[in-house]
C-alpha cells in the first residue's frame, strides 16, 4: 500500500457507535486515485463491503462524510459529501452541501469520516484533530438543527467548530430527512438523517487545528489555485449568481425558460413569481452574502422578515430550489409564509424538496378528490395556504397522527396507497420527488433527474458529459460553480493542473474523463444489483403524457424521442449497452474488473 | 437650538465610547472620529506618498481597516496569511480570524496596530518580545525570547480581544503587516469584489480610526453587525410567532 504524496493523509477516521470506539483507517494511494474521495470513495466502500440487497438500516450500515484532495487547500474546494444506502430510495444515493466543515475535517487529519454501528443512547460527536468523544445527546434530542448546533458551541466553548445536525425529522425516521451543516446549509438529497437517527446520532461537531493539507509541488499547485481562482473572481458567469444567489434564477425560469415547477408540475407559467422570488428578497429580505471556505462567489443569502406575522425570522433563501419547492410549486404569494416554510424544513431537518413534493402532490390529490380531509386527520391543504402547509410540515417532521405518518413516506408510496390514478401526477424518478425545474421546459435537465445515481436530483450533470464531470466535483467534493459550471468540458485541463502537482500525479485529461466514467458506472453497478435498469431512468408520467399549458415552452412535453436520444447518448457515453447496464468490455476499461461476477449475476435475477 | 427643545433622546448624555461603536463598522467615518480626538496623523506619516502621483513611492500600508458589514466569512484572508507567513494553508495559524456571531454575522478579528501598542507596552521580557517595525508599523514577535503560553500579557492587553495563540508554539499571533503589503487585504478585494465591495482596506494612514475599532471586542462588534443587518431579531434565533403551533421540541 503506497502513502499518498499530497492532497490526502491516507486516513480515514473510522467510527463505530455500537462499541463506541473509534481508529484510522488508511485509505491507499491506488484507490485514491482512482476514487479520489467524496462520492468516488462512499461507492468504493458500498461497492466492496455490500452484498445486494443490503438493508440500509442495519446496525453495520455506513454513512461515509467524504472531503477530497483540494479540501483545506487553496483550491476552492469547500464542499462536503454524504454517501450511504438510503431506506427513501432503496439505493446508494449521496449528498453535497457547501460551508466550512471539508476544510475542518482535512485540517483536522482526516480524508473523510466512516461511520458505522448504533448507539444504545443518543450521542453526539466531538472531533478535536485526532481525538474524538462520545457526549451525550439525551438533551439534544428532540431539539430543532439550529438548538442543537448552538449546544454543541456551547458545549465545546468554541464558537468555530463545524457542525452537522439532524431534527426531528431523522431522530424520528422520516424517511426524506436531511442534515443541517452549520445551520443554514443541508445535505439532503442522501436521506442521511433518518440514518442518523437510526444510529442515534444528533450530529458530530469538527475542529482542526493541527494540520495542513499535504502538496507534493506546492509552487507548481498554487499557480494553477491561482489561476483557478482568477477565473472564478474574475470570470462573469456567477455576477448573477454572487449577487442575486440562486433565488434569481425563479424569475429567470418562469419568464425565459418556461421551467419554473409550478403547482406541482402542472404549468410552468406563474406570473406571482415577482411576489416571492429573487427580487422582493433583494429589496424587502436580504441583508448579507455568505460564502464557503474561500470562495469569491458567496451564494448564501441571509436576511430577515421585518413584519408582519413571521416578524423577526432570520432565514436563509430563498434558493431556487427551496422557493420552487416550497413556493411556486404551491402557488405561494406571500413572501413571508414561503421563507417560513423553508425555515421550517430546516429547523426540524426535512428535505425542502421532498417536503415541497409531498406538499404539493397531496394539495392537487385533494383539489381533484383523490384524498379527503378525513384522511388526513382533518387537514386540507390548498395552494398558497402557508398555515396548513407549515402544520403540515410539523406533522410529517414529528410523525404525528395518521396524517403525520402517511405523508412521512414521501409521494411514491403516498401515491402508491391511495390509488385512484394518482400515478399520473405523482412525480418522482427511482422514488424521490423532483426538483424545481421542470424537464419539459428544461429538457436537459431530464439526463440530471433520470440518469443520476441519486434519481430526481437536479445536480447530477445536465448532459452526459455532465454526468461524468459532476461525479468527479462531487467525488473531489469541489462547487460545481467554481468548476465545470464555470469551465465546461475545457474543466478536465484545470482540474488536472491542479491535482498533479497537489497529488503528486501524472494525469492527463484522458484519465480525469477515464475517473469520471469509472466512478459513475461503480455507482451504476450498486443499482444495478439492485434491479434499477433503463426502466427505471424515466421522468414522471406526466412529463410524456401533458403538454405544457402555458409560458415560454407552451405545448411541449418531453417525447418518446427526446427519452430515447437520452438514453441512447448517456449509455454509449459512458459504454454501457441499450437497458443501461455497463458491458463487461467497460468495467475492464475502467479497472472495474472485479465486479463483473456480481454484475451477471444480477443480470440474470433481474433478467436484464 | 435651546436644550429643552431638543428630544428627549438628543439631550442625553452618549458616552463616547458609544459613538464610536456606532460608527465603527465603517472606515468612512475616520474623518468623523478624527475630529473629535482621534490622533492627528504625525508629521512622518503626513509625508507618504500618494497613489499615482509621478515621482512618489508606492506607500507601505500602514493601518487596516474594516467595512465590516461587507464580510462574507470566506476566510480567504485566514488562507492568504498562512500561506504568506509559513507556505501552507492552515487557518489556524493566520493572524487574522473571522469569528461568527450568533451564526448571523463573521466579524473579522484583526489588529488594529495601535499607536501606544498596549501588547508591546504589557510584554514583560527585556528586551520586549514584541516590537513595532517603524517601517511597516507591523507588530514583529521575536520567538526566541517570548515566553509563549505561559505568559501571553499581550493578549490580556489588547483592547480588541484579537490575539490568538499559534496551536504548535503556544505564542501570540500577531499581525506583522505583510512587510506593508498585506495579503489579507489583497484576499478580500479579490474576494468580495462583486458586488459588495471588500471589507479589508489597508491605508498609510490611520487618522486615529484604529482608536475606535480598537476599544470593540470581537463580541461586540458581532452585536453592533447583528443590530445594523437584522434588527429587530439581534440574537439571530429563528423566531417563532408567539400563535404558531411550531413551537413544540423548541
Ligand atoms: S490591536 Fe491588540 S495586538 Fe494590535 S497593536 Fe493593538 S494591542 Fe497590539
Ligand atoms: S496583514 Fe499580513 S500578517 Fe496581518 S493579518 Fe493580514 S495577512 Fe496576516
Ligand atoms: S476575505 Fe474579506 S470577506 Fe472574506 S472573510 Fe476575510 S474579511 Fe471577510
Amino acid at each position: 500500500m503506497t502513502a499518498p504524496k499530497g492532497g490526502n493523509f491516507g486516513k480515514v477516521l473510522e467510527i463505530d457507535l455500537s462499541k463506541q470506539t473509534y481508529k484510522t483507517r488508511p485509505v491507499s494511494e491506488e484507490i485514491l486515485q482512482k476514487y479520489i474521495g467524496g462520492r468516488g470513495l462512499g461507492a468504493y466502500y458500498a461497492l466492496t463491503e455490500y452484498k445486494a440487497g443490503k438493508n440500509p438500516l442495519d446496525e453495520d450500515a455506513f454513512v461515509f462524510i467524504g472531503v477530497g484532495p483540494m479540501s483545506g487547500t487553496m483550491a476552492l474546494s469547500h464542499r462536503t459529501c454524504f454517501v450511504n444506502k438510503n431506506p427513501y430510495t432503496g439505493n446508494i444515493n449521496h449528498s453535497e452541501c457547501g460551508a466550512h466543515l471539508a476544510s475542518e475535517i482535512k485540517f483536522a487529519g482526516w480524508d473523510g469520516i466512516y461511520i458505522k454501528g448504533r448507539a444504545r443512547k443518543p450521542v453526539w460527536l466531538a472531533i478535536v484533530n485526532d481525538k474524538v468523544e462520545f457526549k451525550d445527546a439525551s438533551k439534544m434530542w428532540g431539539k430543532t438543527t439550529e438548538t442543537a448546533h448552538e449546544m454543541m458551541i456551547k458545549e465545546m466553548k468554541d464558537p468555530e467548530i463545524r457542525t452537522v445536525v439532524i431534527g426531528p425529522a431523522g431522530e424520528n425516521g422520516v424517511l426524506y430527512a436531511c442534515l443541517v451543516v452549520e445551520r443554514f446549509r443541508a445535505a439532503a438529497r442522501s436521506d442521511t438523517g433518518s440514518v442518523f437517527g437510526d444510529k442515534k446520532l444528533k450530529g458530530i461537531a469538527v475542529r482542526g487545528t493541527k494540520y495542513a493539507v499535504p502538496v507534493a509541488d506546492n509552487a507548481k499547485f498554487l499557480a494553477a489555485a491561482r489561476v483557478n481562482k482568477e477565473n472564478n473572481m474574475r470570470g462573469e458567469a456567477w455576477e448573477g449568481i454572487k449577487k442575486w444567489g440562486t433565488g434569481g434564477l425563479m424569475e429567470l425560469k418562469h419568464f425565459l425558460h418556461g421551467s419554473l415547477i409550478t403547482k406541482n408540475f402542472q404549468t410552468t407559467w406563474y406570473p406571482d413569481v415577482v411576489k416571492i422570488g429573487g427580487e422582493e428578497a433583494m429589496r424587502t429580505f436580504w441583508k448579507r452574502h455568505a460564502a464557503c471556505t474561500n470562495c469569491p462567489t458567496h451564494c448564501l443569502k441571509l436576511g430577515v422578515i421585518r413584519s408582519g406575522k413571521y416578524a423577526g425570522l432570520v432565514a436563509e433563501g430563498p434558493e431556487y430550489e427551496s422557493g420552487g419547492l416550497l413556493g411556486t410549486n404551491l402557488g405561494m404569494t406571500k413572501f413571508d409564509e414561503m421563507i417560513a416554510l423553508i425555515e421550517a424544513c430546516d429547523a426540524y431537518g426535512l428535505d425542502n424538496i421532498s417536503t415541497g413534493g409531498v406538499l404539493g402532490f397531496l394539495t392537487e390529490a385533494m383539489e381533484k378528490g383523490a384524498i379527503k380531509p378525513a384522511d388526513l386527520d382533518g387537514l386540507k391543504p390548498k395552494w398558497d395556504d402557508g398555515d396548513t402547509y407549515m402544520e403540515m410540515i410539523r406533522r410529517i417532521a414529528y410523525k404525528e397522527g395518521k396524517a403525520g405518518k402517511f405523508m412521512a413516506q414521501g409521494v411514491a408510496r403516498m401515491s402508491k396507497q391511495i390509488g385512484k390514478g394518482t400515478e399520473a401526477y405523482a412525480c418522482t424518478v427511482k422514488g424521490r420527488e423532483l426538483a424545481a425545474h421542470d424537464p419539459r421546459g428544461d429538457k436537459i435537465r431530464a439526463y440530471s433527474y433520470t440518469m443520476g445515481t441519486n434519481g430526481g436530483d437536479h445536480h447530477e450533470g445536465q448532459g452526459p458529459q455532465a454526468l461524468g464531470m459532476t461525479a468527479m466535483a462531487d467525488s473531489l467534493v469541489i462547487c460545481s460553480f467554481t468548476n465545470f459550471l464555470l469551465y465546461g468540458a475545457g474543466a478536465d485541463k484545470i482540474t488536472t493542473d491542479m491535482l498533479n502537482p497537489l497529488c503528486g500525479w501524472d494525469w492527463k485529461t484522458e484519465d480525469y474523463w477515464t475517473a469520471c466514467k469509472r466512478i459513475f458506472t461503480a455507482e451504476r453497478i450498486l443499482l444495478v444489483r439492485e434491479g434499477v435498469s433503463s426502466k427505471d431512468d424515466r421522468l414522471p408520467i406526466r412529463m410524456y403524457r401533458e403538454k405544457l399549458p402555458a409560458g415560454p415552452r407552451k405545448d411541449v412535453v418531453f417525447t418518446d424521442a427526446d427519452q430515447k436520444d437520452m438514453e441512447a447518448k448517456t449509455y454509449g457515453f459512458f459504454g454501457w449497452d441499450a437497458k443501461g447496464i455497463p458491458t463487461e468490455a467497460t468495467l475492464k476499461a475502467y479497472g472495474l474488473d472485479p465486479f463483473i461476477d456480481e454484475l451477471n449475476a444480477a443480470k440474470k435475477k433481474y433478467n436484464l | 437650538m435651546e436644550d429643552k427643545k431638543l428630544p428627549d433622546v438628543l439631550k442625553k448624555e452618549t458616552s463616547r465610547r458609544d459613538f464610536l461603536r456606532g460608527t465603527a463598522t465603517a472606515a468612512g467615518s475616520a474623518i468623523a472620529i478624527s475630529a473629535i480626538g482621534g490622533i492627528a496623523p504625525k508629521k512622518a506619516e503626513a509625508q507618504y506618498s500618494v497613489q499615482g502621483v509621478p515621482g512618489t513611492k508606492p506607500y507601505a500600508q500602514k493601518y487596516r481597516f474594516a467595512e465590516r458589514q461587507n464580510c462574507t466569512g470566506c476566510r480567504s484572508c485566514e488562507f492568504a496569511c498562512s500561506l504568506f507567513h509559513y507556505g501552507t494553508a492552515r487557518p489556524a495559524l493566520a493572524r487574522i480570524y473571522i469569528a461568527k456571531y450568533k451564526d448571523i454575522v463573521d466579524v473579522p478579528v484583526m489588529c488594529w496596530h495601535c499607536d501606544d501598542a498596549p501588547c508591546i507596552k504589557a510584554c514583560p521580557t527585556t528586551p520586549n518580545s514584541l516590537t513595532k517595525d517603524p517601517k511597516t508599523n507591523g507588530i514583529i514577535l521575536n520567538e526566541k525570547t517570548c515566553l509563549g503560553a505561559k505568559c501571553m500579557k499581550c493578549q490580556e492587553a489588547c483592547p480588541a480581544k484579537y490575539i490568538r495563540g499559534n496551536p504548535d508554539t503556544g505564542q501570540p499571533l500577531i499581525c506583522d503587516l505583510c512587510g506593508g503589503d498585506p495579503q489579507c487585504v489583497k484576499a478580500c478585494m479579490e474576494q468580495a469584489g462583486n458586488p459588495q465591495g471588500p471589507c479589508l482596506q489597508g491605508r498609510p494612514l490611520g487618522i486615529g480610526v484604529n482608536m475606535a475599532f480598537r476599544e470593540v471586542t470581537p463580541e461586540q462588534a458581532g452585536k453592533d453587525l447583528a443590530n445594523l443587518l437584522f434588527y429587530p431579531n439581534v440574537e439571530g434565533k429563528r423566531v417563532v410567532p408567539a400563535k404558531s403551533k411550531t413551537r413544540k421540541g423548541r
